[in-house]
C-alpha cells in the first residue's frame, strides 16, 4: 500500500467507529479490529461522557460487513432498523457525497413513528463511512456511479444475509443528490427486480446539477477546511446555512468529520478529489428515473428545477413530485417530519400488497354483471 | 368602484396589453366573477360550435396567440379546460383576462377548474409567487383562489356535427392534396396549421391518411396570419354547415384530468358539493387528476393522486352516458393534441413550447354545430335506461366532426420575462 493511501485508510479507519470521535485514539490497530469485527455495536457509555448525539437515538443496529471477492475486500458500514415483519417494506437510505447515513437519522426516526412496521437501512458509501480495497490492498475508492449502485445492492444483500432473512422484503430505494443517482442507477440496473416497490429522489436534478458542477470546486473553496471543534463545524454548518436544522447538524455533522493529530477536525471525504466523476453521476440520469420499472417519487427544496426531460415526464404524469420551498438542499434534515410524510405516503400509496383497484370492465362482463 | 361596462372593457384592453389590473379591480371583478360561477352547474351545458382549449399556464402570449389562431371572443365560443394558471411567468394576467372575458361574454366563454385551480398547488408552482411579487401582497391571490372554488368541475358539449365541412383553405403543402380525401368524402378529422393551411384531412372510416409536413410552397399562401376563410373559427361562419348530412353526435364531455371510479355517470357529477379546496382524493380529485392510459381498467396514477383508466373504462362510460368523446388537457402532448382508444378521448394541449423549454406545439379542438337537424339538440345524458348488458364490444357513438388547430409559441417579449434564477448552491 504506498503511504498516501495508507494515511488515507488510516484516517478512515480512524473515524470509525463513529460514535466516539471524541476519544480517537493515536494508535488505531485497535479500532482497526474493531472494524472487522461484524455484528452489531452498541456504544459502551459507561466511562465516556455522552457523544453529541448517539446513531442508537435513531437506528437500532449499526453493521459492519465484510464482503470478500476476487476484486478485494469491502468494509461496508451500515444502520439498520429491521422491518417489522417480512410483509412490511424496507426503506434503503443513501446519502449525497461527503455526507453520511446519519443525514438520514432524524427522517428515518420520523418515517418510524408514521410507519412502525417499516425498516430502515442507511447505507454508507465507500470513500464515506464504507472502505473497499482492491486486490493488492490498497483502497479502491473508485467512485463510479455503477459501482455505487452495486456497492448499495452488495450491502443490501449482505444486510439480508447477516439478519437471516430467507428473501428480501419489499424495497423501496431512497436516495439524496449523489444518493439519488446512485438509487436511480441501481433501479434502472433492474438489480432488485419485483422486490422493488419504487424509489424517491431528493433534490437533485439532472440538468441544474450539470449546470451546477462548474460552480462545485468554487463552492467549495468556500468551505473551511479544518474545524477546532466538533461544535464548531455544527455551527458553521448551521451559520452558513448549509443545513437549517440544528437538531440534525448535531446528529449529522459529527459523521462527516475525523479528527487529525493536531487535534482538529477535517473533512472525511475530500469532495473536491471526487471532481472526475461528478459528470458520471448525474448524466443520463433523468432518462433513468423516468424509464426504470417503480413507482417515482422526486422531492425538491425551494424551486422546481426540473430540466427539459423531466418538465415533460411530469406534465405527462410520470411520476410524482413535490416541492419543499422552506426547506435548503438538505431537505430530509431541514424538514425530517414533511420529508418523511411524502416518503411514508409514497410507499403506502404504491404498496401493491394492500392496494385494491376497481374491477376491469372484462371482468364485470364475464361475472354477468351489468356495466 | 365598480367594474361593469366600460371599466370592464377597459381592464380587457388593459390586460390584453399585458398589463395587471388595479387591486380593488380584480377584487370587484373577483367578486363578480363569482356571482356568475355559483349559478353555474358542476357540469356547464355548452352548445356547439365551440373551440377546446387545455392547459395555459400562465403562457400570456401564447394566450394570444391562440386567440389570434382560433378567433376572438366574443366571435368564437370557447371552452377552456382549465391550468390557466403556475409555470409561465404571466399567470396573473392570463387568468384575469380570462375571467373579464368571462364576466363580459358569460355565453361566449367557458372556464372549468384545473388541478392547478388549487390553493395548495399555486403556493409551489409559481402564481402565489408572481401575485406576491406583482402586487406587494397575497390578497389577489386570494381573490383569485376564491373564484377558483367555484369554477365548474366540467363541461357538456351538445349539438356538435358529425361531419366536418372541410375547410375553404390552401393546403400546408400542395403535393399531399392528392393523397387526401376528396371532398366528396365525409371529413371527420382536419388539422390545420397556425395559418389555417390544411395539414391532414381524414375522412370518416377510412384508415386512409395524408401528411403535409412540408411547408407550404404555393406562393399564394402567405405565412402571415390570413387564413382563407370568412369567418371566425369555431363559428358557423367558417365551418358554414349548409345542411349537414351526418346522423347528430353524442355528447362531449369536457373535464381537465378524466374518470373516477366513484362517477359511473354524469349525473354522479352533478352531485358533487365542488365549492372547495381541490380535495387529495375522491371524486372531485380524480376529474382533475386522473389519466388515460394503455391499461385495462383503473391504476394507480405515477403523479400520487387520482388515476390511470383503460380504454374499457372510457368505451363503457361514453356508451353509459351517451357520448360520442371525451375531451381532456392535463397531459402535455408534443403533438398539441391526441387522440386515443379508437377516437372515444382525447387530449388537447395548449401551451406551446411549455414551461419556455420543451419545444412541444399546441393545438384547439373546433367542434361544429350540427345544423341538419334544424337547430334541435338532443340532451340524453346519464340516461340510466341505457345501462344494460353489453356485448365484448361496446359501440359507441359516432365521433364529431373535429377540427384541430395547431400552433407554435408566440416569439417572447424578452423584456417582461423576469431574470434567470440564479443557480443554486448545489451540494453533490
Amino acid at each position: 500500500m504506498s503511504s498516501i493511501a495508507k494515511a488515507f485508510a488510516k484516517s478512515k479507519l480512524a473515524s470509525l467507529p463513529p460514535e466516539s470521535p471524541l476519544y480517537e485514539e493515536e494508535d488505531d490497530s485497535s479500532s482497526a479490529s474493531s472494524m472487522s469485527s461484524t455484528g452489531t455495536v452498541r456504544p459502551t457509555s459507561s466511562q465516556r461522557p455522552a457523544p453529541v448525539v448517539s446513531w442508537s437515538d435513531y437506528y437500532a443496529q449499526e453493521l459492519y460487513l465484510e464482503h470478500q471477492s476476487a476484486d478485494g475486500n469491502a468494509k461496508f458500514h451500515v444502520y439498520l432498523t429491521p422491518p417489522a415483519s417480512f410483509k412490511a417494506p424496507l426503506l434503503v437510505l443513501h446519502h449525497g457525497a461527503g455526507s453520511s447515513a446519519m443525514s438520514f437519522a432524524l427522517c428515518a426516526l420520523e418515517i418510524r413513528k408514521m410507519y412502525p412496521e417499516a425498516g430502515i437501512l442507511a447505507v454508507e458509501a465507500r470513500d464515506h463511512g464504507s472502505v473497499v480495497y482492491g486486490p493488492t490492498g490498497d483502497v479502491n475508492n473508485d467512485l463510479s456511479i455503477h459501482v455505487l449502485s452495486r456497492d448499495m445492492i452488495d450491502m443490501l444483500e449482505l444486510t439480508a444475509a447477516k439478519m437471516g432473512w430467507p428473501e428480501l422484503p419489499t424495497i423501496v430505494l431512497i436516495g439524496h443528490s449523489l444518493g439519488g443517482a446512485v438509487v436511480t442507477d441501481a433501479a434502472k440496473q433492474g438489480y432488485l427486480g419485483n422486490k422493488l416497490l419504487g424509489y424517491a429522489v431528493l433534490d437533485v436534478v439532472e440538468g441544474s446539477a450539470m449546470e451546477a458542477l462548474k460552480h462545485m470546486q468554487a463552492y467549495l473553496g468556500t468551505r473551511p477546511k479544518m474545524f477546532p471543534s466538533l461544535e464548531a463545524a455544527i455551527e458553521w454548518h448551521i451559520r452558513s446555512r448549509t443545513l437549517r436544522n440544528p437538531q440534525s447538524a448535531r446528529a449529522s455533522v459529527p459523521s462527516l468529520l475525523f479528527q487529525t493529530p493536531s487535534g482538529s477536525w477535517a473533512w472525511r471525504t475530500d469532495l473536491s478529489s471526487t471532481e472526475a466523476y461528478w459528470e458520471n453521476w448525474f448524466g443520463g440520469m433523468s432518462s433513468k428515473f423516468l424509464t426504470a420499472k417503480g413507482a417515482k417519487l422526486l422531492l425538491l427544496a425551494g424551486t422546481d428545477r426540473l430540466d427539459k426531460e423531466l418538465t415533460i415526464g411530469q406534465m405527462q404524469g410520470k411520476f410524482q413530485l413535490q416541492v419543499f420551498p422552506a426547506a435548503g438542499h438538505f431537505l430530509q434534515e431541514d424538514l425530517p417530519e414533511k420529508t418523511a410524510e411524502a416518503i411514508v405516503e409514497f410507499v403506502k400509496r404504491n404498496d401493491r400488497s394492500t392496494l385494491i383497484l376497481p374491477p376491469k370492465v372484462g371482468d364485470l362482463l364475464k361475472q354477468g354483471k351489468k356495466v | 368602484m365598480s367594474i361593469g361596462g366600460s371599466d370592464l372593457d377597459q381592464a380587457i384592453l388593459q390586460l390584453r396589453a399585458c398589463r395587471p389590473i388595479p387591486e380593488s379591480q380584480v377584487r370587484e371583478l373577483c367578486y363578480k366573477a363569482r356571482e356568475l360561477l355559483i349559478e353555474e352547474g358542476n357540469v356547464v351545458g355548452v352548445d356547439a360550435p365551440v373551440t377546446i382549449c387545455g392547459d395555459i399556464h400562465g403562457q400570456f402570449h401564447d394566450l394570444m396567440e391562440l386567440f389570434r389562431v382560433g378567433g376572438d371572443v366574443p366571435d368564437t365560443n370557447y371552452l377552456f379546460m382549465g391550468d390557466f394558471v403556475d409555470r409561465g411567468f404571466y399567470s396573473l394576467e392570463s387568468f384575469l383576462l380570462l375571467l373579464c372575458l368571462k364576466v363580459r361574454y358569460p355565453d361566449r366563454i367557458t372556464l372549468i377548474r384545473g388541478n392547478h385551480e388549487s390553493r395548495q398547488i399555486t403556493t409551489v408552482y409559481g402564481f402565489y409567487d408572481e401575485c406576491l411579487r406583482k402586487y406587494g401582497s397575497a390578497n389577489v391571490w386570494r381573490y383569485c383562489c376564491e373564484v377558483f372554488d367555484y369554477l365548474a368541475l366540467g363541461a357538456l358539449v351538445s349539438g356538435a356535427a358529425t361531419t366536418l365541412e372541410p375547410s375553404d383553405a390552401p393546403f400546408a403543402d400542395l403535393n399531399s392534396q392528392a393523397s387526401m380525401p376528396g371532398l366528396d368524402q365525409e371529413i371527420e378529422i382536419e388539422t390545420l396549421n397556425a395559418s389555417g393551411e390544411v395539414m391532414f384531412r381524414f375522412a370518416r372510416n377510412s384508415e386512409q391518411s395524408s401528411s403535409a409536413a412540408e411547408p407550404s410552397q404555393n406562393p399564394s399562401s402567405s405565412p402571415l396570419p390570413t387564413p382563407a376563410r370568412t369567418g371566425a373559427p369555431g363559428t358557423g361562419a367558417s365551418s358554414s354547415s349548409y345542411g349537414s348530412m351526418g346522423s347528430s353526435t353524442g355528447a362531449v364531455l369536457c373535464v381537465h384530468g378524466g374518470l373516477s371510479p366513484l362517477i359511473d355517470t354524469i349525473d354522479k357529477i352533478r352531485l358533487l358539493d365542488r365549492k372547495q379546496e381541490v380535495p387529495h382524493e375522491g371524486a372531485m380529485c380524480d376529474l382533475l387528476w386522473s389519466d388515460p392510459d394503455e391499461i385495462d381498467g383503473w391504476g394507480l396514477s405515477p403523479r400520487g393522486a387520482g388515476f390511470l383508466f383503460g380504454a374499457d373504462i372510457v368505451k363503457c362510460f361514453n356508451y353509459k352516458n351517451d357520448l360520442s368523446l371525451i375531451a381532456r388537457a392535463h397531459q402535455l402532448v408534443m403533438e398539441g393534441f391526441k387522440e386515443m382508444f379508437d377516437s372515444t378521448i382525447v387530449t388537447v394541449w395548449s401551451a406551446p413550447n411549455y414551461c419556455y423549454r420543451c419545444g412541444n406545439v399546441a393545438a384547439i379542438l373546433e367542434l361544429g354545430e350540427d345544423g341538419g337537424n334544424g337547430g334541435f339538440v338532443s340532451r340524453a345524458n346519464g340516461d340510466v335506461n341505457r345501462a344494460q348488458v353489453l356485448g365484448e364490444k361496446v359501440q359507441g357513438r359516432e365521433g364529431p366532426g373535429r377540427r384541430y388547430r395547431v400552433f407554435d409559441a408566440a416569439p417572447q417579449d424578452s423584456r417582461g420575462m423576469p431574470a434567470k434564477k440564479p443557480v443554486a448552491d448545489y451540494f453533490l
